[in-house]
């Protein structure tokens, strides 16, 4: 029998945001961007829903003049990340 | 990138491919720090080391203190200009080391205001030669792991060599422990950008 994949991590753009963040202690707007290749709008919301279902936290302040916005992996979002990769390899028939 | 499902097999590669990503461009280390520490530790010491010898007024030893004057100003303008946008679990460890050692260093450093026997110079040279060691070895970056090693050897110079020569000794081995390998860690970063 097949996990379920998380719908909230079966998708481009919020995968690939939490994969950046799995690897790192914290991570700014502009870096996540850059190296997604997404435009501002889209990360935009896509950062709003990983956050309201508590997978990351994202701290608002400022650097300089700059606003900033840094966004961090919570423990349910590596829980979360865990499960999927997990049922990914079943899907895949990896060990 | 846009929000768009995918198969599993394009999953695990996104996986991969953005940890790759990340870890390729987080592989660079920044030799700043050791540079703007090592400097301004070589330049004060030789800046008291010269005026204690030719006025022999221990006053001067109050000069020590530019050292965090000139350090924390200077490290946290470059950090705030060369800020990569990502903080990895290497960067935090290290913050800790030092926080630890900078922390015990000023302590000892302000105690010597009242006690004049402690051994400052080789107390002080012994703490970072082992911070500069210990974040050689997290980050692997060779150069520093041996320099740091070396310097907790010549820290002890300072306890066998008397008067004010000791802090000339001092300046050499801030020089060897700091700035050589934070000049070698900013060719490599440079070469490798390239």
């Amino acid at each position: 029998m097949f996990k379920e994949l998380d719908p909230l991590l079966h998708s481009e753009l919020r995968l690939a945001v939490m994969s950046i963040l799995i690897s790192v202690e914290s991570a700014d707007f502009v870096y996540i961007k850059e190296t997604t290749k997404a435009t501002a709008g889209n990360l935009s919301v896509q950062i709003d829903k990983l956050s309201e279902a508590g997978y990351i936290e994202v701290e608002r302040g400022f650097l300089g003049k700059r606003t900033r916005t840094v966004c961090k992996i919570t423990p349910k979002g590596v829980e979360a990340f865990n499960n999927y990769v997990e049922a990914l390899k079943g899907y895949l028939n990896i060990e | 990138m846009e929000e768009r499902k995918l198969n599993e097999k394009e999953s695990l590669e996104l996986i991969s491919q953005m940890i790759k990503n990340t870890q390729q461009k987080l592989e660079r280390h920044n030799g700043m720090p050791f540079l703007v520490w090592g400097y301004a530790s070589f330049f004060v010491s030789v800046l008291i080391w010269t005026l204690l010898k030719n006025s022999q007024d221990y006053h001067w030893q109050f000069l020590w203190f530019l050292i965090p004057i000139i350090g924390f100003p200077t490290m946290m303008f470059f950090l705030k200009k060369e800020d990569a946008g990502v903080k990895t679990y290497i960067d935090k460890i290290i913050s800790y080391i030092w926080m630890g050692f900078g922390v015990a260093g000023f302590v000892v450093s302000a105690a010597a205001i009242f006690y004049w026997n402690i051994p400052i110079l080789f107390i002080v040279l012994l703490l970072m030669s082992t911070g500069t060691a210990i974040t050689g070895l997290v980050i692997q970056f060779k150069p520093l792991i041996i320099s740091g090693f070396l310097c907790i050897l010549l820290s002890f110079a300072c306890l066998v060599v008397k008067g004010f020569d000791a802090i000339l000794i001092f300046a050499l081995v801030f020089l060897l422990m700091m700035v050589v390998p934070g000049h070698i860690l900013n060719y490599k970063n440079k070469k490798n950008n390239v």
